[in-house]
């Protein structure tokens, strides 16, 4: 098995949602809870969260596009911070999830320095790495009605932007969307084999040319204009 | 990087002290006596004494110290766990060596101790080297320069403990001191190499392919060359920030930079070509470079870019 996520950026608003839903349910798991916050009500609040979603302009106005671009553990298939790791804590399981044994870690921010997507960070109050568990202890629990047996972060999605599944299973949605879709994985070139895939955007963008541009305007102030009109 | 201060006295303390460990116990199997017992004992206790400094103010950096045993145990794959298997193996080796000197009996035992410690102290800098070295997120660090470095700059730094050993408890120190410069000048040029290797970042990876704009991640029909971050998501510091935000003004770095070599190697280097045998002067010499060669460590966690950074809005890493 290789369980991992798909990230549709065509569908993705950027709402942190996804990130939210993460913090809610594993700072309460025992797999990896807490996730400490540090002054949450203070000047800088700052904590630990497995899934940041950070949002990017891509090309050059007016030809650009805001890509927003969520990342969590890729769970990579060469994962790096599991070999570096020197106490064992950091591990892969059979069915493709990377972990870290709170019990074993030493804090030594290794794993961290070796993970080229930054999914890795130390909580300062229990002095352990944490990461994304892709949820493994909802993904498993058989108490749970089937369809809700899905990372937090998947079923939080308003826009239906992210996918959990088997990328090892070829009939599975997340490999039926990588190969229509042509998802791809990041920086394949540190060859950490990440598992998780991004699909690319996909409606087409109009080239906006400077007349276009003052023609849509003209349009958009007529639109808001008119119902102040006819009222 | 974050320089982490516990971090670079460890290596540079551990550096001089394996160095030291290394030459001494290659003096020692030197068909000729180079140095007398006395200061063949000395040389142990100070070596072991700075490898053991560095090792305990290590075991700062870590988050949760009382886990720290079980950095023995993946000793296959993590070269962590290797280093502290092998520096577990080298304290108590070179300590029943400094005392078979001590006692002067037994030579095969102490010709095979020798040997042993050599090796071991060896491997010892090799492993802490490839800690970094095996990180593949951090182009400054995934170079051959980078073990190349912590080997010469331990011998460096334990070849003037070693001659300030020679300079006092034996008078002819000569060979120690050519010993040492040639040292000195091999390791001065491999850092200057290292410093030339990262300034060429036409291969560093970029913002766009970290986001994988090349693969998709771009208007659909255009070709895109660059990206940009619009908003990192976070309205404070976070983890990632604290440990690979941190970023040097390049005039500091320059200064730094003037501060190593001279502290490291010139005015070290300056004490061997002028030939004084006293060894207070031998001892400041070395602390001189010890010095230098905290700023030199320190320039090694600063000047490091790691990937995350594109993530969070750097064009180049």
């Amino acid at each position: 098995m290789k369980l991992g996520l798909v990230i549709d950026l065509d569908t993705c608003v950027g709402c942190h949602a996804c990130a939210t839903a993460c913090k809610e349910w594993n700072a309460s798991s025992p797999v990896s809870g807490p996730l400490s916050d540090y002054e949450p009500y203070g000047a800088e609040p700052s904590g630990v969260w497995f899934n940041r979603v950070r949002h990017y302009e891509v090309g050059e106005y007016p030809a650009s596009k805001t890509i927003n671009f969520p990342m969590s553990c890729m769970h990579c298939a060469d994962a790096d911070c599991v070999t570096v790791c020197p106490t064992g804590a950091s591990y892969k399981r059979a069915d493709g999830i990377v972990l870290v044994d709170q019990d074993k870690c030493m804090g030594c921010n290794l794993c961290a320095w070796a993970c080229p997507y930054g999914a890795r960070e130390l909580d300062d109050s229990s002095g352990t790495m944490k990461k994304c568990t892709l949820c493994v202890d909802r993904i498993n629990d058989l108490r749970l009605p089937a369809e809700e047996r899905q990372p937090a972060c998947v079923l939080a999605c308003p826009t239906h932007a992210r996918f959990f599944g088997d990328f090892d299973d070829p009939a599975s949605e997340v490999s039926r969307l990588t190969a229509e879709r042509g998802g791809y994985g990041l920086m394949p070139e540190l060859g950490l084999a990440p598992v998780n895939r991004y699909l690319p955007p996909r409606t087409l963008a109009a080239r906006i040319e400077a007349d276009d541009a003052k023609a849509l305007l003209e349009r958009g102030l007529a639109s808001l204009a008119s119902p102040v009109i006819r009222r | 990087m974050k320089p982490s201060l516990s971090i670079i006295f460890f290596t540079v303390s551990s550096g001089a002290g394996l160095g030291l460990l290394a030459l001494l116990s290659l003096a020692d199997l030197c068909p000729v006596e180079l140095l007398p017992k006395s200061a063949l004992a000395a040389g142990v206790v100070l070596g072991l004494s700075l490898v053991v400094a560095g090792l305990a103010v290590s075991v700062l950096h870590l988050a949760k110290p009382s886990n720290a045993w079980r950095a023995l145990s993946r000793f296959r794959t993590s070269w962590l766990s290797r280093e502290a298997v092998f520096a577990a193996a080298l304290v108590p080796m070179a300590s029943i060596y400094g005392w078979v000197v001590l006692a002067d009996s037994a030579q095969a035992l102490r010709a095979v101790l020798a040997v042993a410690v050599c090796l071991l102290a060896w491997t010892v800098m090799i492993c802490t080297a490839m800690i970094y070295a095996s990180l593949k997120p951090i182009r400054q660090w995934h170079t051959r320069w980078t073990p190349l470095n912590y080997l010469l700059l331990g011998h460096w730094s334990g070849a003037l403990f070693l001659l300030l050993l020679a300079s006092a408890y034996s008078g002819d120190a000569s060979a120690f001191a050519w010993l040492a410069l040639g040292i000195g000048i091999a390791a001065l040029f491999i850092k200057l190499g290292y410093w030339r290797a990262i300034a060429d970042d036409s291969t560093a990876p970029t913002i766009e392919r970290a986001i994988g704009v090349r693969e998709g991640a771009r208007p659909p029909g255009m070709t895109v060359a660059r990206a940009r971050l619009f908003d990192a998501g976070h309205s404070h510091h976070t983890f990632l920030t604290d440990e690979f935000g941190f970023s040097l003004a390049r005039r500091h770095a320059l200064a730094l930079r003037v501060a190593a070599v001279a502290l490291g190697f010139v005015l070290p280097g300056a004490w061997i070509i002028s030939g004084t045998t006293d060894w207070r002067l031998g001892l400041c010499a070395a602390l001189l470079c010890m010095m230098g060669l905290l700023a030199e460590r320190w320039l090694f966690f600063a000047e490091a870019r790691h990937t995350v950074r594109l993530y969070h809005g750097d064009a180049k890493a």
